[in-house]
Order: C-alpha cells, then sequence, then structure tokens
C-alpha cells in the first residue's frame, strides 16, 4: 500500500510538472506536442549531470547541479519549437513530433558516444548514477521519499501564481486567447510566446529526469519516456489548462501509472489472474477514456496552434 | 524560370531536396562534434547503403535489402498522408502498422491462413484501430495526435499479449513462418531472383501500385474531392452538405488499413520475427511521416522520400561502431522531418519574391509607357486624369 | 508656436504587392475635435490607421504630434504619443473580466504582482466622469456589445490617451446606443481630446464631426467642414460619382408559398439563451423578404436553421410542401434551396481550391460532373466553370484553375453568387451578399436578386445595411433580440421607423 503511494507520488510529480510545462505553453498559443522529445533530452542533461559529479559531492550540490542541467537542457531544446513555430509559423504537430523523434535519435547516438568514448566495447545507451540517486532520496520507514515530490507541489504553486497573480501571467494568457489584442495594447506576441514555450522546455525537462529517477537507478536512452509527454498532455486537458484541476488529473494518472509496478503486491489484484500487460496499458486507456469524455466541452485558449502573424487583424 | 518556379511541384521538390541536404549537413555538424575523426566517412556510408559494396552482385542484394523494407515504409507514409489531407494528424500509424504486424502473424501461425488473407486481416485490425480515432475525434472531439499516441502503445502492449500464445519455446520471439506457415509468406513473382534476395516480394510492386491508388483516389474521384475540401476548410464542407463526421472516420479507417498492410508487408516476408517483450512501439509508422513530409504530401513524392529515407537508415547500420552507432541515420531522418515544418514558409517566401520582382517589373513598364506618353502628349494625359474624376 | 494640430499624417503612402493602398495622404485632426475619416470599403482607411499605430511602416510621408515629427514603429509607440484606438473587431480577451482587459498592457504592479484594487479605483472614477457604465468584475463574453465598447473606451481613457481613434463603432449598435455613443464623443472632444472617426455612414458623420477628410481608393480627395457641405457632396467625394441607392424593379407579384417557417427555436453557440426565439413566417414565389436587424440579433443563426447547418430545437420548416426540418443539409440543397453564405471565407469557399472547383461545390456529386464509378470528369467541370465565369463576369488571374485565395473579393463573392444562382433554386438564401464589394458590384447584385425574384422565384435577403433592406425586398422582417418584432412595407416605411423596430422599441405582433 506504502508503495502504491510512493508510486503515484513520483510518477504524479512527473506528470504534474510536463503537464504545467504544456499548460504554459497552450496558454501563451503554442501547441507543444514535443513534450515528449523534451523530457527525453532534459533527462540526458540532468543524467550526464549525475554521471559527470565526483563521487563525494554534497547531496544538496549533486541535487541542485542536476535540476540546473535537467532545465538548461530542456529550455535549449524547447528552442527548437519556438523558434519554428513563433519566427517561422511552421506547423506545430510536425514540429512536435520531429523533436519527439530527434530527442530519442539525439540522446541515443550521444550517450553511446560517449559510452563508446569512455569503454571501445561499451556500445549500450545506458547511464547508471546509483550513487548520486540517493541525493534525491530520502526514507521515512519503508517509504522512498523522493524530493521531486516537494518539488512538484512548489511549481504547482508557483504556476498557479504566475498565471492568475502577475503581471506576466495575464500577458501570457492574454496572447493564447487574442494576440491581437495582446499586440494592440503593446504586448509582444513573439516575446510571450517564446516565454511560455521556454517554461514549458524547463518544466518538461525536469520532469524528463524526475521520471527517470523514479524507481529506477540507471537509464537506458533508446526508450524515450514511454509516451508520458502526451500523458502529460491529457492531464493538461483534463484538468482543463487551469493549475490545480491539473495537480488532481496528476494524481489520478499517476495512481493508473503506479499500478503497473506495484500490482503483484496486492493479494486480491494477483488473485484476479490478469495479464501484467494489462496493466501497462491501463494509463493509456484510462487517458483516452478521459479524454473521450471531457474534450467535447474543452475549455482551451481559444488562439493556440494559430501561428501569429502581424499581417493578420 | 519565374513560372518554373511558380509551379507547385516544382517548389515542393526544391524544398524537399533543400531539406534533405540541410539535414545531412546538420546531421554531419553533430556527428563533428561527437566525433571528427569518422564524420565524413560516416555521412557518405549512411548516403551509399547499397552501393558501398564493389561487387554488383551484393549491391543488388543489399538494393534488394533496402526495398523490401521501403514497401512497409511506403505504406505507413501514405497512411499518414492520406490523413493529413483530411487536415488530421494520423502518428497513430505506428500502432496500425503494429496491429497489421499482429492480425497478419497471428493469422498467419495460429490459423494457417493463405498471405492474401493473411494482409486482409491486417487491413481490417489497422482499420479498427484508425476507427477508433476517427470515433474519437469526429464524436467526442479528442486531439488526434493524443489519441493516437495512446492508441500506439494500446496496441504494442495488445500485440505482445496476442502474440504470446505464438512465440518460440526458447526466446521472446514469434516462431518463424517458414517451416510453421509456410502458406503465408509473401509470393515472390520472381523478384527474389530479379534482386537476389529471397525476401523481395509481391509487397514491393504491391506498395507502388497501392501508392497511384491512393493519388487516384485523392485528386481524380469526388471522395478524394470531398476529403481535400474537408482538409482545406471543414466548415465549408460542411456548408456544401458534405458528411464530415463520416469523412473523418472513413478517412481515418482507410489510413489505419493502408499502416496495416505495412506491418503485414514486412513480417510476411519472415525477415522479422516479432520479439513479445518490445517495449517500444517500432519507428516505422513514425518513418512514415518522414516519408510522407519529404514527399511533398504527394502520393508520387512518398514513393521516392519512403526509398531515401530507408536508404539512409540502411546506409547507419553500415556506419563503423567504433566511431557511431546506427541511429545516426534516425537521427538524420528526424533532422528532416524537423526542417518540413520550414516548407510552408519557404514555399511562402518563394512566391512572396516572385510577386515583388513582377510587381517591380510591372512599375518599370509602367514607368516607361507613363514617360513615353508624357514626351509625346502632355495634354492627353492631364485629361484623362479628369477624365477618371467623372 | 503651438501647432493647432493634435496629430498629423503628412503624404503618406504605403504599398503592398499589386496594389497602393494609401497614395499621398494626408490627413490632419485639430485639438478637441471631431474629425472623420470618410470612405468606403477598401478606400484604405485601415491602412493609413495601421500606419499611425506602427503595424505597418509607411515607404514614404511623415506624422507630427503638435507639430514635431515622430517616429511610429509599433503600437507601444502610438500609446506613448497618447494615441488609443476602438476597432471595429474588439480587441478584447473574452474570457478575462472587464478590468483585466482594461489594465492588460499597463498594468499597476508591486513586486511583480498585478494590483488591481488601485486599478479599480482608477476605472470607477473614469466610468463616473465620462458616463461610461461598465461592472470591472464582468467576463467580457457575457456582456453586451455596447458595453464592450465602453470597455475599449475606457482602456484609452485609462491610459490617458489624448487622440482616440474610432473605427467604424456603430456598425454592431442599436440606433439608441449610436445617439448614446455620439453624445459620449461628444463629451469627451469638450473635455479636450481629439477625435477621430472612420465610418461609411454619412448621418452619423454629418451628426457628430466637425470636419471630414474623405479617400477613395487609397487616394486623398479631400477635407470638408460638415457644417459647410451636405450629405449629397459627401456622397458624390466618397465614391466619385452620384449613386443611384435606388433599385429599378417592378411590383412584385407573390405566388405560392416556398418556404414556410413555423415556431422555429434554435439554441445559441455563444450563450446560453436561444438565438432564434419561436419564429414564423412565409417567403412566396416571386417576392423578395428580407430579414433586417442590427448584427447579432439572431440573423446568422436564423439562416444557419434555415439551411441545416445548426438544428432547431422546436419548430417546423416547409419547403415546397415538403417538411424538411430534419433533412440534411445536401437535401435542402437538392431539393432546390441555394445559400449565399454571410462569410464567404469561413463557408462559402475552400480557399485552396480552383476556381473551377468552387463553382461546382455544391453540384460535384452529380452526374453531370462525376462518372458512375465515382471519378470527376474534368472536362465537363472546366466547361462549366468557363461559362460561369463568362455570364457573371467572374475575373481571376489564370481564369478556371486560378487559386481562390488569390481572387480579389469582390471576385469571390461573384463566384459563390454564380454557382448559387446558376443552380436554378426555388429558394435563394442570400446573406449579406454585398459584403465587402464595391458600389459597382453591389448594384450588379441587386440586380440579380430581382432578376430571380421576377423569375418566379422566392428570395430571403439577410441585411444589416440599411439602404438595401429600403431598396430591395418587397416586404421586411425586423429581428430583435431572436424574435420578430415588426413586419413591414418598404414603400410605406422609414429609415427612422425601421432603426426602431431594429433597435426593439417598436413591435408588432406579427401573425405567422
Amino acid at each position: 500500500m506504502l508503495l502504491l503511494l510512493q508510486y503515484t507520488l513520483i510518477f504524479a510529480s512527473v506528470l504534474l510538472l510536463v503537464a504545467l510545462g504544456g499548460c504554459f505553453s497552450e496558454h501563451s498559443g503554442v501547441i507543444n506536442l514535443g513534450l515528449e522529445g523534451i523530457m527525453v533530452i532534459g533527462a540526458l542533461g540532468g543524467a550526464l549531470m549525475m554521471r559527470w559529479l565526483p563521487a563525494g559531492t554534497s547531496a544538496l550540490v549533486v541535487v541542485l547541479l542536476t535540476l540546473l542541467a535537467a532545465i538548461v537542457f530542456g529550455v535549449v531544446y524547447s528552442s527548437l519549437l519556438a523558434v519554428a513555430c513563433i519566427n517561422f509559423k511552421a506547423d506545430q504537430t510536425i514540429v512536435g513530433t520531429a523533436l519527439n523523434l530527434l530527442g530519442t535519435a539525439g540522446a541515443t547516438v550521444l550517450v553511446k558516444a560517449i559510452n563508446t568514448a569512455a569503454n571501445p566495447n561499451d556500445h549500450s545507451a545506458t547511464i547508471q548514477y546509483i550513487e548520486q540517486k540517493k541525493a534525491f532520496i530520502h526514507y521515512f520507514g519503508s517509504f522512498e521519499f523522493n524530493w521531486f515530490m516537494v518539488i512538484a507541489v512548489v511549481i504547482l504553486v508557483l504556476a498557479w501564481v504566475t498565471l492568475y497573480k502577475t503581471k506576466f501571467g495575464l500577458r501570457l494568457m492574454a496572447c493564447g486567447e487574442h494576440p491581437q489584442a495582446a499586440a494592440s495594447v503593446g504586448i509582444s506576441v513573439f516575446k510571450m510566446r517564446w516565454s511560455g514555450v521556454l517554461i514549458s522546455g524547463a518544466l518538461g525537462g525536469l520532469g524528463g529526469i524526475c521520471y527517470i529517477l523514479a524507481g529506477v537507478s540507471q537509464w537506458q536512452f533508446e526508450y524515450g519516456v514511454a509516451g508520458f509527454g502526451f500523458l502529460a498532455l491529457a492531464v493538461m486537458i483534463f484538468g482543463q489548462w487551469k493549475p490545480w484541476r491539473i495537480g488532481m488529473a496528476a494524481l489520478l494518472f499517476g495512481f493508473f501509472r503506479a499500478l503497473s509496478n506495484v500490482y503483484s503486491g496486492f493479494d486480491f489484484l494477483t488473485a484476479l489472474n490478469i495479464p501484467g500487460t494489462v496493466y501497462n496499458m491501463l494509463p493509456y486507456i484510462v487517458s483516452l477514456i478521459v479524454l473521450a469524455l471531457t474534450s467535447k466541452k474543452s475549455r482551451a485558449p481559444k488562439a493556440e496552434g494559430i501561428p501569429y502573424d502581424k499581417g493578420m487583424r | 524560370m519565374k513560372k518554373f518556379l511558380k509551379n507547385n511541384a516544382v517548389q515542393s521538390l526544391i524544398a524537399s531536396l533543400l531539406c534533405i541536404i540541410l539535414g545531412l549537413l546538420i546531421g554531419y555538424i553533430v556527428l563533428l562534434f561527437i566525433n571528427p575523426d569518422g564524420a565524413w566517412d560516416a555521412i557518405l556510408m549512411v548516403l551509399k547503403n547499397f552501393l558501398k559494396s564493389s561487387l554488383a552482385k551484393t549491391r543488388t542484394k543489399l538494393l534488394g535489402a533496402t526495398l523490401v523494407r521501403t514497401a512497409p515504409l511506403l505504406m505507413c507514409g501514405l497512411s499518414v498522408l492520406f490523413a493529413y489531407k483530411v487536415g488530421l494528424f494520423n502518428i497513430g500509424a505506428a500502432g496500425q502498422y503494429v496491429a497489421g504486424v499482429c492480425a497478419s502473424l497471428y493469422a498467419a501461425l495460429a490459423w494457417g491462413w493463405g498471405w492474401l488473407p493473411c494482409i486482409l486481416f491486417a487491413v481490417v485490425a489497422g482499420a479498427a484501430l484508425g476507427a477508433i480515432v476517427g470515433f474519437l475525434k469526429s464524436y467526442c472531439n479528442v486531439n488526434e495526435v493524443i489519441s493516437g499516441i495512446m492508441l500506439n502503445w494500446i496496441a504494442l502492449y495488445t500485440t505482445n499479449m496476442i502474440l504470446m500464445s505464438q512465440k518460440q519455446q526458447a526466446s521472446h520471439y514469434t516462431l518463424k513462418l517458414k517451416g510453421n506457415a509456410d502458406q503465408a509468406i509473401l509470393p515472390t513473382l520472381g523478384l527474389d531472383k530479379l534482386l537476389k534476395n529471397e525476401r523481395a516480394s509481391i509487397a514491393i510492386p504491391l506498395a507502388i501500385i497501392l501508392a497511384i491508388i491512393v493519388y487516384v483516389v485523392l485528386f481524380r474521384t469526388r471522395f478524394g474531392y470531398e476529403l481535400r475540401a474537408t482538409g482545406n476548410n471543414r466548415n465549408a464542407a460542411k456548408y456544401a452538405g458534405m458528411a464530415e463526421k463520416r469523412n473523418i472516420i472513413l478517412t481515418l479507417v482507410i489510413a489505419g488499413g493502408l499502416a496495416g498492410i505495412g506491418g503485414a508487408m514486412l513480417y510476411l516476408t519472415d525477415i522479422e520475427q516479432w520479439s513479445v517483450t518490445q517495449t517500444s512501439v517500432p519507428g516505422m509508422g513514425f518513418n512514415g511521416i518522414a516519408a510522407t513530409f519529404l514527399g511533398g504530401l504527394n502520393p508520387i513524392g512518398t514513393i521516392f522520400s519512403s526509398f531515401f529515407i530507408q536508404h539512409i537508415t540502411d546506409g547507419g547500420a553500415f556506419v563503423d561502431t567504433t566511431y557511431y552507432c546506427s541511429q545516426i541515420s534516425d537521427l538524420i531522418s528526424s533532422i528532416i522531418i524537423y526542417l518540413c515544418g520550414f516548407v510552408l514558409f519557404l514555399k511562402t517566401a518563394i512566391n512572396r519574391g516572385i510577386a515583388r520582382s513582377e510587381e517591380r517589373e510591372a512599375l518599370r513598364e509602367k514607368a516607361l509607357a507613363a514617360q513615353a506618353a508624357q514626351t509625346a502628349k502632355p495634354e492627353n494625359v492631364s485629361a484623362n486624369e479628369k477624365g477618371g474624376e467623372k | 508656436m503651438e501647432s493647432p494640430y493634435a496629430i498629423e499624417m503628412l503624404h503618406i503612402t504605403k504599398k503592398f504587392p499589386g496594389i497602393i493602398a494609401n497614395d499621398d495622404i494626408t490627413l490632419q485632426l485639430k485639438k478637441g475635435e471631431i474629425h472623420a475619416l470618410l470612405g468606403e470599403n477598401g478606400a484604405g482607411k485601415s491602412t493609413l490607421m495601421s500606419v499611425l499605430f506602427g503595424l505597418y511602416q509607411a515607404e514614404e510621408g511623415i506624422i507630427k504630434k503638435d507639430g514635431v515629427e515622430v517616429k511610429i514603429n509599433d503600437p507601444n509607440d502610438a500609446n506613448d504619443l497618447g494615441i488609443g484606438m476602438v476597432h471595429q473587431h474588439f480587441k478584447l480577451v473574452e474570457c478575462f473580466s472587464v478590468l483585466d482587459n482594461i489594465i492588460l498592457g499597463v498594468e499597476p504592479t508591486k513586486n511583480g504582482f498585478l494590483q488591481k484594487k488601485e486599478a479599480r479605483e482608477k476605472v470607477l472614477a473614469l466610468s463616473e466622469k465620462y458616463g461610461l457604465q461598465v461592472d470591472p468584475d464582468a467576463i467580457i463574453e457575457d456582456i453586451t456589445v455596447g458595453m464592450q465598447q465602453r470597455t475599449e473606451i475606457l482602456k484609452m481613457l485609462y491610459r490617458d490617451n489624448e487622440i482616440l481613434i474610432f473605427d467604424e463603432p456603430t456598425a454592431v449598435l442599436t440606433p439608441q446606443e449610436i445617439d448614446e455613443l455620439m453624445q459620449i464623443m461628444r463629451n469627451l472632444a469638450a473635455e479636450g481630446k481629439s477625435i477621430l472617426f472612420i465610418s461609411h455612414k454619412l448621418a452619423e458623420i454629418m451628426a457628430v464631426a466637425d470636419r471630414c477628410t474623405v479617400l477613395r481608393k487609397g487616394k486623398y480627395i479631400g477635407t470638408v467642414e460638415t457644417k459647410n457641405t451636405t450629405m449629397e457632396q459627401l456622397s458624390a467625394m466618397m465614391v466619385g460619382r452620384n449613386v443611384n441607392f435606388h433599385v429599378d424593379k417592378q411590383p412584385s407579384h407573390p405566388g405560392e408559398v416556398i418556404l414556410d417557417v413555423e415556431h422555429m427555436t434554435v439554441a445559441s453557440k455563444v450563450h446560453k439563451k436561444d438565438a432564434v426565439k419561436d419564429v414564423s413566417f412565409k417567403v412566396r414565389a416571386g417576392e423578395i423578404v428580407c430579414i433586417a436587424g442590427i448584427d447579432g440579433n439572431g440573423q446568422t443563426e436564423l439562416v444557419y436553421g434555415l439551411s441545416g447547418l445548426e438544428p432547431l430545437k422546436s419548430g417546423k420548416l416547409t419547403f415546397k410542401g415538403q417538411d424538411i426540418t430534419k433533412a440534411s443539409i445536401r437535401k435542402r440543397s437538392t431539393s432546390g434551396m441555394s445559400h449565399i453564405p454571410e462569410d464567404r471565407h469561413k463557408h462559402g469557399l475552400v480557399l485552396d481550391y480552383p476556381l473551377e472547383y468552387n463553382l461546382i461545390l455544391q453540384r460535384y456529386f452529380e452526374r453531370e460532373f462525376t462518372s458512375a464509378a465515382g471519378f470527376l470528369k474534368r472536362k465537363p467541370i472546366r466547361e462549366y466553370a468557363n461559362r460561369l465565369i463568362e455570364e457573371y463576369d467572374v475575373r481571376s488571374g489564370q481564369g478556371a484553375i486560378t487559386p481562390a485565395r488569390s481572387m480579389s473579393g469582390g471576385n469571390q463573392q461573384k463566384a459563390i453568387i454564380a454557382r448559387e444562382i446558376d443552380k436554378n433554386p426555388d429558394l435563394l438564401l442570400a446573406v449579406q451578399p454585398t459584403r465587402g464589394l464595391d458600389v459597382g458590384a453591389i448594384e450588379s447584385v441587386h440586380k440579380q436578386l430581382v432578376a430571380q425574384r421576377d423569375a418566379g422565384k422566392a428570395v430571403l435577403l439577410v441585411s444589416l445595411e440599411l439602404d438595401e433592406v429600403m431598396d430591395v425586398p418587397d416586404r421586411i422582417l425586423v429581428m430583435y433580440e431572436g424574435e420578430i418584432v415588426g413586419e413591414l412595407d418598404p414603400k410605406k416605411t422609414t429609415q427612422e421607423e425601421l432603426g426602431l423596430y431594429m433597435a426593439g422599441a417598436k413591435r408588432d405582433e406579427v401573425k405567422a
């Protein structure tokens, strides 16, 4: 039971971070379908940092530098989406998809190159971080507490404050709803959209490193992040683009994802004799059902997905 | 020259070539960063693929190997393309392809079906998956990209579950068709001899024929007229009385069917066996996206672009692993997809450039004419202006 | 010496590919005056304003503020110079509150956090001072158009703008709201604000403006004092010749009932109320019936209900004696209903299709254009398109294969009209068929509508233009808030009476 709670919380943290990233991007008017790729690259940044930090570095430094690396990688990578979709008005779906493929391919190539350079016989795309991972973990009895659970909640509060209580948030949302209106009062739609996408890059990167720290202590980059970027988008839609509701949605989805890790620990679940694969599918099935039920009356930002053109009024 | 540049097909071709060149260039720069020593050789190897061999016989054999995988890729590309013409992004092609694999292998191994029924069953499986996406899109307003991705994973796990019963005792791979289901292996029509590759089968010509059929359906039939109208302007299609919801579902059913055939086309050659512990969705469907956009969203263009994508993918496998891994071709093709996002911008830029130079010419001619008129009969011009006022 | 002008735009020239939108235009706005800018659609008014706001950069000409030359590179510069504008299509974020919309872009903050209390006090003070009633906490999508416009005006006042531009502000208002707006404008001018009033409505200009500058086809025609001029003179300046607003037509001879609408109710997509409420009327063969009303009083939904784009909530439609209440769009079309849609880009055309494909949009499935096997017959399509292009004088760069996108608005509309009329319908739904057209084109559309009527067809015209409403139809039905509030005879009524009905100030019990 405790294990279920632990996994629910950590997966919910991942989904929450990434969904909030998507939320910022969409409120600015850009649909970020590249979150999956951004997660991979963020995870890559964090994992490389953990690998290269000398043993014996203090836990706080490990945590901070790893987070920083993930954020920087995510932000830089998301700028590829921003430049294409905002400045060049590219199709947001194609570019997002390209970033997803590029994320996995690029990370694989890079990690393999690094591994092979260190050891000519090592052709794997795996990074290990058993030691460094401990910096993120704290045990309360048998409950494995991960600092990301706190980070996610802090960011949730920050996201809410930013969107609804600051000048920045007001302007950001204006750009996603009615960019011409925002431009007419002197707001730079390009700048706000860039901010939205870069924030989604930062949060996507954080979500990525959080994901690969959940439960395992090494990561094989060929596998990407198993559709988590898209699950996060489903969480965002289910949360109707509002931070608190996204928080609740993330918990729900986190729970279903956690089930696949721990179902064997529950006697009544094993007694049902359902193949493990069904539990693996569960989050995806649930998200399909949830989307089917909630998409009809969606309150998506009105101008999302539409490139902003100065000439159009 | 200008007329030539104005032509949409020419523009698409230029755009695609630019994407390829830039993609390779960026890929090369990335390789330089990773390891400057082998970068040039690696890029050359990726581009050469079957041409690397000095023996004509080996070249043909390797070309055959590329063609065997081009056929399913082309099907996935057509699947993405067909849906895109209605304005839908069928990223679910990857899952529909998997469904096709599952259906054809299961029908072949468990029920002993022949190759043709196996293919048809794959069509049904892919189409069913497409129908779900279409239904969710038209009746529940679910974004087809997200539902497509979810279904990709569901299809993957379901396939693993179903094919579990058809796997080899000692490994996690499904049984070979040869020896277990010979009747399901695709006929070769002599292509195996021609291409000196026993896997070369009817799939290759079939895929090309299907591409031509897709072209005809899209551009020459009433159905295609409706689909493209829906893709360009949903509201106008509705206004003209076209059944939008039915068309969306039908399109995704067809798109799913095309991707499903792709799955059967690869696995019924017995070139590969499915690993039932697989945890990632095969890249064929995603590469189909690259093929579609690189092909300028034209079925005929997609034939060539899917060959090119498969060509560099296979080329990647020959790259010296002491320097790089085979995924560098994935890297290059994903860079190419990224660049394809800029194609529209490029086309607009070309058209704007043409318009501007035409305008300049028109103005110059006007100025010349006015000048000539002025020197000839100055009073005439002012009389004309007055005439305009009336 | 202080300049008498608040803002001057001198010899402005702005070109776009293929068109000179502004050709040497001069506009001088005096301090404290109401200055009208008059011109037809496409005369270059919007372009000139975009130049003033820095959205476009002019190739030639300068802008002076208080006699000093200034550079305006973006709306921020314009705002810094105290220039504000109420756009024709409001620039309001619909899901934000009135207050949020007013402060957007000039938010008062403390350490980055919004200080809405301060802002609210300032807004309330301003609305008191100028008599602009608004509820700061109301959400834009819930309030009336009039209140949205007041929000826009408050946006300018909140920024302490001295130069206020109103772009076609009366298009969406009822006559009574228009009177209120005129009063507000006079108050503002009295307080020392300089006002630029963009319009093509002569009566309003004569009523409120001190001076008027006229543009025509991108050129500067002149500036006149309104007290020294007449409507006829202004009109002649605007269109270049004296327009015969009157449509020549014989008395109508209505025949049998073609369309019978009984107790029709259509739900609204934007709000929770019904957009069309229990509407009943008949349209007969050989007559033109016009639905008049201010924009947004349910005309759009009425047409959607008739054409099948939206389902009815209740009621019954009978077309040529057959119940079509539940019939599909296609069924209605093939049984003889044509529809010239309100928005040609949204519904009327597939912009990426060539002209020929757009011309068969309602008939592509007929045996004439599609073979039994489902293949398009390319030759008959081309021939049909060429015939329509010829007969209806649709002009385009490359004839039948011109992409619809690259055609001018007027010719796009002609193509739609050709397509819908050539279908030889028994009922023609013509929704704002002259929107965005120039005077010559308007005349020709009106003639075609009358020709349909004279050929014994039924025509249902939906119009927002008073001139059109008075001249074209044989009967007028006035819609107000989703109901038909009056049936008028255009020969016996006056614009004033029509206005009272449109504003909801007068209503009759109209029998079905």
